[in-house]
Parts: C-alpha cells; structure tokens; sequence
C-alpha cells in the first residue's frame, strides 16, 4: 500500500456529529476544506441524516460561532455511517470524534478498514482511551495510518491540538497531519505520549481538583476561591467554580473517573481525588453549570429582579454573591511568589493547589512529553493559562520551589532539582531563548518553518525607534514591523508619533513596513478616555489637533512609497480599524474582529474611515448597481450599526478587507506571512495609490439616508441621539454640499468627517457614551 | 468692637440679579420663596444677627464655656439668645416641612448662615452641629427615627453633634476604635472615647443627639467597617418624651484658640444605648452625605469671617487718620489724611472685598445647584448639579475659609497696632477664623479630595459640568466689548486651568505623589478661575444696569471685577507654574534632611 504521506489533505470526513465532531468538522471547513459530516442513522428515522444536519443546524445558530463564514458552512456535507462509508475514498483524513467506548471506536474503525482510501489518515479525538487499545488486533496497515488528535472544545477557538502517534503509526503520517493542523487549521501542535490525559488534561485536570479540594479544605467561599484561581494565577478570570459552571458540572466527575482508571497506581493525582458529595447532588438537581440551572453561582430571578448567587460550599444553600476581598489578589501584581507567600487564606489556598500541580508537572517528565515546551505550550493553549507550569515555576524561582517544597517535608521532583541547580527551566542565552532539558543542559527553543515571532526577535535586539506607546523592530530582510504597546493598545498621540517616525525610517533605510503585535488584541482603537477627558475640561483645539493629525500620519500611511502591510489578530476596532483601512495590503490572522464601532461611543469614524470605506464600496464588478448612492449606503449601513466582523473571512464580506489580502490560519505564522507578502509587493514594484476621486450624492443623498434613519426612530428601533449620529455621519459619507456632477477628494470626506466628529463630542449623550463604555465596557443607549 | 451690617444689598444682588433665584419657582420651595419673602426673611435675619448675636461674639469669647463635672455652661447670654434663634424657626429654615421644616431653598439658608458667621461664628457651632445631624437622620435614619429625632431638631428643642475623632484619629477614620455591642433588643451598646466634639455637651437644649461613629464586633478592618449610631443624650420615649440618662458623659472641654463660646467635648460612651442609622459597616458613606453639606457650610463660615474683617477694617481705615496721601493731601481740614487713601491700605481692602463678593457668589451658586440636585423634574439635571457640587465642594471649603484667614488677618494690619489688642475685636477674627481651615478635612485634604477623587470621577465629568458652562460664556462674554475687559483674563486663567487639568491627570496617573505634590496649588488655580468666572457673571449684570438709580453701587461691582482681574487673577499663573515644577522640590530631599 503506498503511503500518501506526501499528499496535502484535501478532503476530510468526521464521524460523530456531536459538539466536539462538529466543531472540528466546522473547523476544518473555516480552513476552506471540503468535509464529510458523518453520525449513525437515528432509529426508524425518515431522515437518515437528521443527526448530522442538526448539528449543522446548531452550528449556524452557536454563540461563539464556530463557523468563520457562511461560505464555510456550505463546505459541510452532510451524510451517515450507513450509506456513505463509500464516500471515503476520495478522503484524506477522517476523524474519529464518537462516543469514549472502545467497542463502538473498534467496531467503526473495522469498518473503514475497506472504504477508506490507502494512505488516508485516520485519527481519534479520545481524550481517554489509550492509543494501544484503540489499534489493538487492527490490521498493521490501519495501523500505521492511526493517530489521536485531541482537540479542546470549542475546536476554532481552543488552540491547542495534541497530536499522539503509536509505536506502529508512520512518523510521516504524524508529521502530515501535524503539519494540517497547524498551517490549515490554524492549531498549536503538541505532540504528546500515549499516556493518560496526554499532557493538558494530565496537569490541568490535577489542576481543577486541587482548586475544588484545597478551596473545601481551607473553608473558602467559592467567590473568594475564584478571585485567587483566576487572574492571579495567571489563568482565566473565572477561577476554577465559574469555570466548573462555563464546562459544565457533569463532565469533571467522567475526567476525573476515567483519568484516575489509567493512571498508575502511586500517581499524585490519586491522592487528591475524593468524594465531592455536594457535587453529586448538584449534578443530581440538574445543577449541571450555566447549561443547567445553575452551578456554583446562578442567576436568581424570582421578584423580577436578577441577583447573581453563589451556592455555600458547607451547606449547599444559596445566597447573594458577594465579592472576595483578598489581599493577596491584589499582592499578585507583585508576582506569583508574592501570592503563594501572603499569609491569608488566599495565600495558603495559592500554595496549595500550585505547588502540588507545578511539582505533579515537574515529575511527569519525560513521561508525558519530550520537552518543557510541549507542556508550557499546552496548559497555556488548551487551559488558556498566562503561563505553563514550568514558566510559572521559573517565576517562583526554580531553586526557591524547591526549597519551599523541602521545608514542608514534600517529595522534590528531580527535574525541579536539575532546574534549581542550573537557575531556572529557561533561560535566553545570546538573544535566543533556551529550555533546560533533562540532562541539565539548555538547547534553544525551535520554531517551525514559517514561524516567525516578534517576541523572538525582541529577546534578540533593540527596537529602532521606541516610545510609551509604540517600538519599531527590524525583522529583517529588509523589512520593519511596528509594534503597538499601550493599555489595550490604544492609540494615542504616542502612537502616532511613533507611526510617523517609523515611515521616515523605514522610507529612508528599509524596504516596507508591517504592522503587527502580539497582544491579544491589534488595537481596541483611539485612546477614548483621553479624548473624553480633554473634552470634559473643554480643550477643543487639542482634540482637533489630534484628529488632524490622526488623519495625516494614517494618510502618510496611505501614500508611503513603501509597502505597509496590516498583520492583525485579535480585535481591530474604531481608530484600530482604520490604521489598517490605509494600509498597501492586510495578511489578518482568521481570528481577527474589525470593525468601525464609533457610533458606540456616539463618534463617527474621524481618522479616515468614512472615506476609506466609501473607497472599498466602490463597484467591483459589473454586476454591482452603478451611481454616487449604492457605495454611501453601504458604508454607512457598515458604520451606523457599527458591523464587527467575526472573522478575517466575514471582515472580506464586508470589505474591511480587500479580495486580495491574505488570511493565516495560525497566529504563530502571521507575521512571516505579512512579511512575506510586504516582501512581494515590493518585488512586484509597489506603487502608492492615486488620491481617490469621489462622486458622491451630498445633500440629496443625506436626505435619503434622513429618510431611513427617521423611519427607524419611528419604529423605536434608534434614539434621538442615535439620528443625531446618525445624520452627522451622513454628512460626511455624502459629501456635504457636493453633487454627484462633481468628484471630491478624500481630503474633503476627512474634513467633513472631522468637523462631524467635533461637534457630536461636544454633546452630552455622546459624553456620556463614551464615559459608559469606559467605566463598564459596554455600549450605553441613551 | 467692630459694629456688623448684614451686606442685604450684595446677598440681594447674587441671589436676585446673579444666580435670578425666580427663574427656579417651578422647584419645590423656590415656590414659596417670592422675592417679597426672601427679602422679609434676609432682613429679619439680619436684624437678629447684627441684634442679638453680634453683641454676644466677644464677651462669648472673653467668657468662653464653663466646665463643672460633666456640665458645660455656655457664656452669658448664649442660652437667652438661642431661645429666640429657635424660637424664630430659623434652625429649620431649610428643613422639611414633614418634620416642621419651612422648607425654603437650600441657597437662601446659606445666606443666612453667612450672616450668623459674620456675627458670632461660635454661637452659628450649635445649630450648624444640629443641621448636620438633621441631614444624616433625614438620609439614612428609618422613618421610625425621622419621626422621633427630627421634629426636636428642627425646632432646636433638641441639638445635635458629630461624633468622629478619636484620640489615634483625625483624618483617617479607618482607625477608629470605639465599639457598638448589639443587643437583643436590636438597640447597640456604645463604648468608646470620642475628641473634639463641638457643641457635645452644653445647656441650650433639653436634650442631645450624638451620631457616633463606630466598629461592630463583626466588622472589617479599615474605613469599611464603621457604623453610623444615632445615641441620644436622654432616652426619650415614642413620644420624644425626655427620659433616662444615657451612659455617656462630657469628660472635659478644651482650651482652645478661637471659637471660644462653642463647647468642644471629649464625650466618654460607657455603654450608652443607640441605634444603627444605615446600614451596618456603611458609616463612611453615611457620614459623607452628612459630610459634604458640613463642608460646604465651613467654606460659608470662612465668607462670614472674611464679611466681617472687611467690614471692621473699612470703617477704621476711613475714620483712622495717619499721614498724608502720596498724591496730595485729601483731607486738608484734618490733622492727616484717612489711612484709606493710602494705596496699600486699598490693596487690603480691595483684596479682603473683591475675593469676599465672588467667593459670596460662589458659595450661593454651589447652594442653588444643590437644591436643583435635591429637586430638578429631570434626572440628568439633578445629576449634573449633583456633580457641580461634588466638584465644587473642596474648593469651596478650602479657598473660602483660607480666604477668611486671610481677610481676617488684612483687617488686624488694617487696624495696625490696635488690631493686635483685643479691645477692637479684629484679633479674635483671626483667632475664630483658624479652625474652619482645619475641620471638616484639613484643606489640604480637600485639595487631596480635589485631585484625587473629583477629578477622575468618569474620566473628568465632574469637571465638565464647571469647564463646559464656564467655557461656552466665557466665549461669549469676551465677543461683548465692555464685557471683554473682564472674560479675556479670565479666559487666560481658564485656559492655564485647563492646561494644569491635563498635567495633573497625566502626571497624576503615572505617579500619585505628583498629585499629592501639586493639590494645594491646583485648587486655589480652579478656584481662582471659579471666582473669575463669578466675577464676570456680576459685571455682565453690572455692565447691564448703569442706567440705574443704584449707579453707584454697580459701579462699585466693576471696580471690584477690576481691582479682581488686575491684582488677583494672576495668580494663577504663579500657580500654574508652581504646580506643574512637580515633586521634586519635596519629596526628593531625603527624610533625615527634616
């Protein structure tokens, strides 16, 4: 049978059309592949597919969605075990995601030993079910062909997949489908060892039963246990007992039984499972979590009125929830070490759980993994931790865990003892950084092919130019990446400043420019509590300073003789967006949300935008209606109802992106795509633009748009400030006084967009938007 | 002793032609307030003040409070003249008619108050003390309590006081020790010393009403475990009928510098029975409500004080006759000219006058948007008074009464060596004047307050309800010719104002000591600006009525707008420049320098 090893997969089938099978099915269709969606045929059923389109359906209709577009959707076939097993032969991976029961896995992989295609992949989802018996007494073909990829839930939003290979798995096979799961489906690889729980699920299940036994123990409430086992710890904010509530509470005691039933006798985890009576009887109760009706906190509506409660972990009664006060929460921002050492209980609860999971993590190797990086990279991908174990232990201070281990009498790993002789697990050695391995010696930390990481180049050297807000690196080649640092990566004056000057240097000593950054967000937009601050204090010329000067550093942007390429993740909103709107090109990670949101906050876009999106509404084809209007009303439907796109595939849909930017599915690889793809625009001659010339409607257009806007406030479906918006940002889309016998430049969009801007800020409701969304995050309708 | 008159005219002119009191007759009280009655009210107090309790302002602090085992005398004449002030219903003037309260503007009470600081500031102690207890009860107290406790106050029958400081704690109450043990009756059984209580024990009233501070044994470490007590002097019974003495008792009063007359109490709790006011551990917030009214009622006594030096030292600086004018002799007849034609006298006079009259409109301004707080239809007009006053609360207490220090002071140099003696009564201005800069929060804890809690309130909306009406007139006050002379200097403060808002909200933010550093200059820059402002608002009136009979009185306005924008305004740029040179000036020189 010839491998197909070096075959790209084309075409995949997942079996089990449950949560986890459609996910990865819907994940694989956002990469653009065609998939096969297959489950059993429901008893005495008409439609004998029904299985696989509801949960199609329920694909459509999930909050996060797991689809990045509807052109993803339509990628999904669905089909049945029963009559479409022939459809495999034209299939290059298919994904095992049914039931975790040996019998039912082993009977349908015998029956793919004959349908599917030689050389094809096939994979298990288990996160139970050892490998070995998974493949026993299976055919050395299926055999070598055979992997676990372990995905976490929900599979587009979740990075880590854990890929696991057996002695009899083709290493080739491993690397390809290793090699689809990062480049397509956008996944960090971790290959893990047939062992319980593989890596994530090994330390991080030890991790949440510490968090629920230690927080019993100490007689915590659940609030003050989650104010320490979120942010504190470096983990997500909701702790371990909101987080119970988010997963649901049924599913800790099936990982719990099925972990501590492979585990080998002696394991740590053994020791700190136990009953958890109050559990039982909650899961009994159809308390199951937020899906149920409530969980360690729930939402009491009785009276009308919502009160969030938070059940006693003594008694099992509920009551209002009241939030924790801990000093050591707050002694966190000093760092771990001065957490697990504050003498309270948040403190002690603290030392607990993370000394017993960060010495469980350091005993598993090699056990579970073949190097620290997989499991750092796991507890941070597949549980969303700040830090894996072994970073945190190098934040504690490797010889210092150590010690404190020691002190109370507590089994000290040997390779915790091998780190706190050599200083810590890693270490950065002429500008690369390096892991510990255990012979006690440091190697670098490999990337892969393609892999190119602005935090490696800043443990490398200096920035070109830096300030408060913004640092432009060199990355080589040629080529400049700016990096935006502000709190949540605002833009402010700073930033600016460090945009101009970066042009300069670039336009005078280098070949192009990226933009990019690795926070979570691209940029959440202009620093609002500067401008609402300055208006409230009346400091007009300044705001219009800034504008203006918003609008010719993003011009400067536009018209720069060099490449500029926009490498977003994450959010790109308002003043975010529109950086990118003026950029030569944009390589979006798919994860990228855009959108011009300031009608939010009662603005208008006033760095460019308004104009920029009249350019992208242009006609783009024949088929698109001709004349002023059709691009007005798009843009301003696009900014009215301030439309965030989803994903870099719905953001195209709305033309935040252009057809020929580029998507990266893996975060890891977006920089070296946009480095790329700056690269080629210059081989290609870039050419700044030409100024636009738009023909726009002005006033009898505005009217138009007054029409409909009155029409929505009859409705009471907008306020009356909303129309003021609303109205403001019609002034700019359609020109003003122009006419459509007539073209106007950008320029005079930008202007009326800026004035727009000036005096929506000077009203109250607008004030008090933005001092709303600033105080709580969210929109206020007033 | 230096004779008073109420200013009836100046009061008349903020409350009438500045702030126009009449165009508010659609709130509740404003009603009832026709100009016929609030002049019938202003004179009537003005008779009283300059009547019966100016008279008694320094024998009261020859005399002083008498101390005799738990008992507390007041100074001859005290009590006589209590009697009348309650009797006359002016203790609830600006109370709620529910509780036998005439419910008059807030504003209107406030120009009342000033008239009883200028005229004996300690004998305005008592029912000031009586007011704040009034205003926590009215706020937080149960109806049960309301019902008993404020009918007596309002009358005067009963008085009030403040029970915070303890000996370990001034300004930070999260120190306080003094204990309330419940008891099975849902009643608490106060034990604690308290310091300082003005007005805690003394023979005005049948009875006493302590609001005491205090820790359940339950409570939180810090600010966020004190309580609110309501703990009468006598247990009276649902009839508010005076019954059992309470377990708690006067240790002593102080020997203090000013405000003689005015009895401050150590107060020994021994058990003594109370009831929580609020709810439990929620004192603080309680207690800032109270607070707040209490501070801006201080910066009234520093406008009183400063009334009253003004007036002392322009009658003897026009009967006192040294030396001949640099200009030529003015009074050739007399042996010398009248110290008030010499320029530095002027400087004085026109200094105590000129800040006296905007810190005057101030003051009644920060009282009208209290009433529209209370009253305003629409809620976001409440809420944007309520802002204002929070925003101008601190400077209010802080300039008005560093202002009074300061206008008591230029009236002893007026008097010169005859100031320093205590025959003329000028001295004991200062003395008086020295504590409202002290109590209720330091005045650098109010710029502190300022600084650092009004200002980032919602990212500066506090602030915007004072830049955008001040900006948008002064705007347009400096497009009217005859206007200009006085909005455009105002409009260079305003703008070093807004230039020293940013500084501090950037430099604050990265470094809080920068804030702390630069709070006392800051507030007296937003003050000065404030004052400006009020100053352009009376010229524009001023400016409007020179076709009057009163010709001579609005031209006397303009004159203070000038000497004003001429002479004091400036001083913001001083300010603006001694800010914004940072800490380090203080905070870098090292402790053992000290």
């Amino acid at each position: 049978m010839a491998a197909k090893t070096g075959v790209p997969i084309r075409k995949a089938c997942v079996i089990g059309a449950g949560v986890m099978g459609s996910g990865i099915a819907a994940q694989i269709a956002n990469a653009g592949i065609p998939v096969l969606l297959l489950d059993i045929v429901p008893k005495e059923a008409t439609n004998r597919n029904a299985i696989a389109e509801g949960a199609i359906a329920k694909l459509l209709k999930a909050d996060p969605a797991p689809l990045m577009s509807s052109a993803a959707a339509k990628l999904i076939t669905p089909g049945n075990i029963d009559d479409d097993l022939d459809k495999l032969a034209d299939i290059d991976w298919i994904v095992e995601a049914v039931i975790e029961k040996i019998e039912i896995k082993q009977s349908l992989y015998r029956k793919l030993i004959d349908k599917r295609q030689p050389g094809s992949i096939v994979s298990s989802n288990t996160s139970t079910i050892p490998l070995a018996q998974l493949t026993e007494g299976l055919p050395e073909a299926f055999a070598r062909d055979f992997c676990i990829t372990h995905f976490f839930n929900p599979p587009r939003y979740m990075r880590l997949l854990e890929v696991v290979g057996g002695p009899k798995t083709d290493p080739a096979q491993i690397a390809r489908i290793a090699a689809f799961g990062d480049i397509a489906l956008g996944k960090t690889i971790v290959r893990g060892k047939d062992t319980p729980g593989f890596v994530a699920n090994r330390i991080g299940v030890y991790w949440m039963q510490a968090a629920v036994i230690h927080a019993l123990d100490l007689g915590l409430t659940v609030e003050m246990a989650d104010a320490i086992m979120g942010r504190p710890i470096g983990a997500p904010k909701t702790g371990i007992f909101a987080l119970l509530d988010l997963v649901g509470l049924d599913l800790m005691p099936h990982v719990d039984a099925s972990l501590a039933a492979s585990l080998p006798a002696g394991d740590p985890y053994l020791s700190i499972r136990r009953d958890f009576p109050l559990l039982t009887k909650m899961i009994a109760d159809g308390y199951t979590g937020r899906k149920g009706k409530g969980g360690f906190y729930r939402l009491n509506t009785e009276g009308g009125k919502k009160v969030k409660e938070s059940i006693n972990l003594k008694t099992g009664a509920y009551a209002p929830s009241t939030a924790a006060r801990l000093e050591s929460a707050d002694a966190a921002k000093g760092g771990l070490r001065a957490l697990v050492t504050h003498a309270d209980a948040g403190g002690q609860y603290a030392w607990r759980v993370l000394s017993g999971m960060l010495s469980y993590a350091a005993s598993l190797m090699p056990a579970i993994a073949d190097d620290i990086v997989a499991v750092d990279q796991a507890i941070r991908t597949g549980f969303n931790f700040k830090r894996g174990p072994f970073e945190m232990i190098d934040e504690l201070g490797a010889a210092w865990f150590a010690d404190a281990l020691r002190k109370e009498n507590r089994p000290v790993p040997d390779f915790l003892e091998t780190a706190a002789r050599a200083g810590s697990f890693y270490k950065v050695e002429n500008g690369r950084l390096q892991h510990l391995g255990l012979d006690g010696s440091y190697r670098p930390v490999e990337r892969a092919d393609g892999v190119l990481l602005l935090r490696d180049i800043k443990l490398a050297g200096k920035p070109i130019l830096k300030n408060g807000s913004a640092s432009l690196w060199d990355i080589g080649d040629g080529v400049a990446c700016l990096e935006f640092h502000s709190k949540m990566n605002a833009i402010d004056p700073d930033t600016l400043t460090l945009i101009k000057q970066s042009l300069d240097h670039v336009g005078k000593n280098m070949k192009a420019l990226v933009l990019h950054n690795e926070a979570d967000n691209f940029s959440v937009g202009a620093n609002i509590g500067l401008a609402l601050f300055a208006a409230n204090i009346a400091m007009w010329p300044m705001i219009d300073d800034l504008i203006g000067q918003g609008i010719a550093v993003y011009k400067a942007i536009k018209y720069a003789p060099f490449p500029v390429v926009g490498a977003p993740s994450g959010m790109a909103l308002g003043g975010g967006c529109e950086v990118l709107l003026h950029c030569s090109a944009i390589q979006a990670h798919a994860e990228t949300y855009i959108g011009l949101v300031e009608v939010g906050v009662g603005l208008i876009p006033g760095w460019g935008g308004c104009a920029e999106m009249l350019i992208r509404y242009q006609p783009q084809s024949a088929k698109e209606p001709k004349g002023p209007m059709p691009p007005v009303a798009l843009a301003f439907e696009t900014i009215s109802l301030a439309k965030v796109a989803k994903s870099a595939a719905e953001a195209k849909q709305l033309r935040f992106l252009r057809r020929d930017d580029g998507i990266t599915m893996n975060r890891d690889r977006l920089l070296a795509d946009a480095k790329a793809k700056a690269l080629a625009l210059v081989a290609a001659g870039h050419q700044p633009p030409k100024p636009a010339e738009l023909r726009l409607p002005g006033p009898s257009g505005k009217t138009a748009l007054t029409l409909a806007v009155d029409g929505f406030v009859a409705q009471g479906k907008a306020l009356a400030h909303d129309r003021t918006v609303s109205l403001t940002l019609a002034e700019a889309l359609t020109g003003g006084t122009t006419d459509m016998t007539e073209t106007i430049g950008e320029d005079q969009v930008n202007k009326l967009a800026k004035q727009g801007f000036m005096s929506l800020l000077r009203t109250e409701p607008t004030l008090a938007r933005m001092e709303h969304m600033l105080s709580t995050g969210k929109p206020l309708r007033n | 002793m230096p004779a008073y008159e109420a200013p009836l005219r100046d009061i008349r002119f903020v409350l009438n032609e500045v702030l126009r009191i009449d165009t508010f007759s659609n709130l509740p009280g404003f009603a009832d307030a026709t100009p016929d009655v609030v002049d019938a009210i202003l004179e009537e107090a003005a008779k009283f003040c300059s009547g019966e309790l100016q008279p008694l302002n320094q024998s009261g602090d020859e005399e002083g409070c008498h101390f005799d085992d738990g008992k507390v005398t007041t100074p001859k004449g005290f009590k006589e003249a209590y009697a009348k002030f309650a009797e006359a219903g002016w203790i609830g003037l600006p109370c709620d008619p529910a509780y036998g309260g005439q419910g008059l503007p807030k504003v209107i009470n406030f120009a009342v108050e000033e008239m009883v600081c200028s005229a004996n500031l300690s004998f305005g102690m008592y029912p000031g003390l009586s007011n704040g207890a009034y205003n926590a009860l009215h706020l937080h107290g149960t109806e049960e309590q309301k019902k008993l406790y404020l009918p007596k106050l309002v009358s005067g029958q009963w008085s009030g006081t403040m029970c915070l400081t303890e000996p370990q704690c001034g300004t930070d109450l999260g120190l306080i020790k003094t204990r309330a043990e419940p008891q099975a009756d849902g009643s608490y059984r106060i034990t604690g010393t308290k310091i300082f209580i003005s007005a805690g024990e003394h023979d005005l009233t049948e009875n006493i009403v302590h609001l005491v501070l205090a820790r359940l044994p339950d409570a939180p470490a810090g600010i966020r475990g004190i309580s609110l007590f309501v703990c009468p002097k006598f247990l009276p019974d649902a009839a508010g009928k005076v019954g059992e003495r309470n377990k708690l008792a006067c240790g002593a009063i102080e020997k203090k510098m000013g405000i003689k007359a005015s009895a401050t109490c150590v107060m020994n709790f021994d058990g003594a029975q109370a009831w929580l006011v609020g709810q439990k551990h929620k004192g603080m917030s309680a207690m800032f409500t109270m607070m707040n009214f209490a501070r801006l009622a201080v910066g009234i006594q520093g406008l009183g004080v400063a009334e009253a030096a003004y007036q002392g030292a322009v009658t003897y600086a026009k009967e006192r006759l040294q030396m001949r004018s640099l200009g030529g002799v003015k009074a050739p007849d007399k042996p010398a000219d009248p110290i008030i034609v010499h320029p530095d006298v002027r400087r004085m006079l026109l200094t105590q006058r000129s800040i006296t009259e905007a810190c005057r409109a101030l003051a009644y301004w920060a009282g009208m948007e209290l009433d529209i707080a209370a009253h305003h239809p629409e809620a976001e007009r409440r809420q944007a008074a309520d802002d204002l006053v929070a925003l101008l609360t601190p400077i209010v207490k802080a300039y008005l009464t560093d202002h009074g220090s300061l206008a008591a002071n230029l009236g002893v140099q007026v008097f010169g060596g005859h100031g320093f003696i205590r025959d003329w009564g000028m001295e004991q201005l200062i003395r008086d004047a020295r504590i409202t800069q002290i109590y209720e929060g330091t005045n650098g804890i109010q710029a502190l307050d300022l600084v650092g809690r009004k200002l980032s309130v919602g990212t500066g909306r506090l602030l915007r309800r004072f830049f955008h009406p001040v900006t948008a007139y002064l705007e347009t006050a400096a497009a009217k010719p005859a206007l200009a002379e006085f909005a455009l200097p105002t409009i260079k403060a305003m703008a070093k104002l807004q230039q020293a808002t940013a500084w501090l909200a950037q430099a604050g933010l990265k470094d809080p000591e920068e804030a702390g550093a630069a709070a006392h200059d800051y507030l007296r820059l937003f003050a000065l600006v404030a004052l400006g402002y009020m100053w352009c608002r009376m010229a524009e009136v001023a400016l409007s009525k020179q076709e009057s009979e009163e010709r001579a009185f609005y031209q006397a306005k303009l004159a203070g707008a000038r000497f004003f924008m001429a002479k004091v305004i400036p001083e913001t740029n001083l300010l603006f420049t001694t800010m914004t040179s940072g800490k380090n000036a203080m905070m870098a020189v090292p402790d053992d320098y000290f």
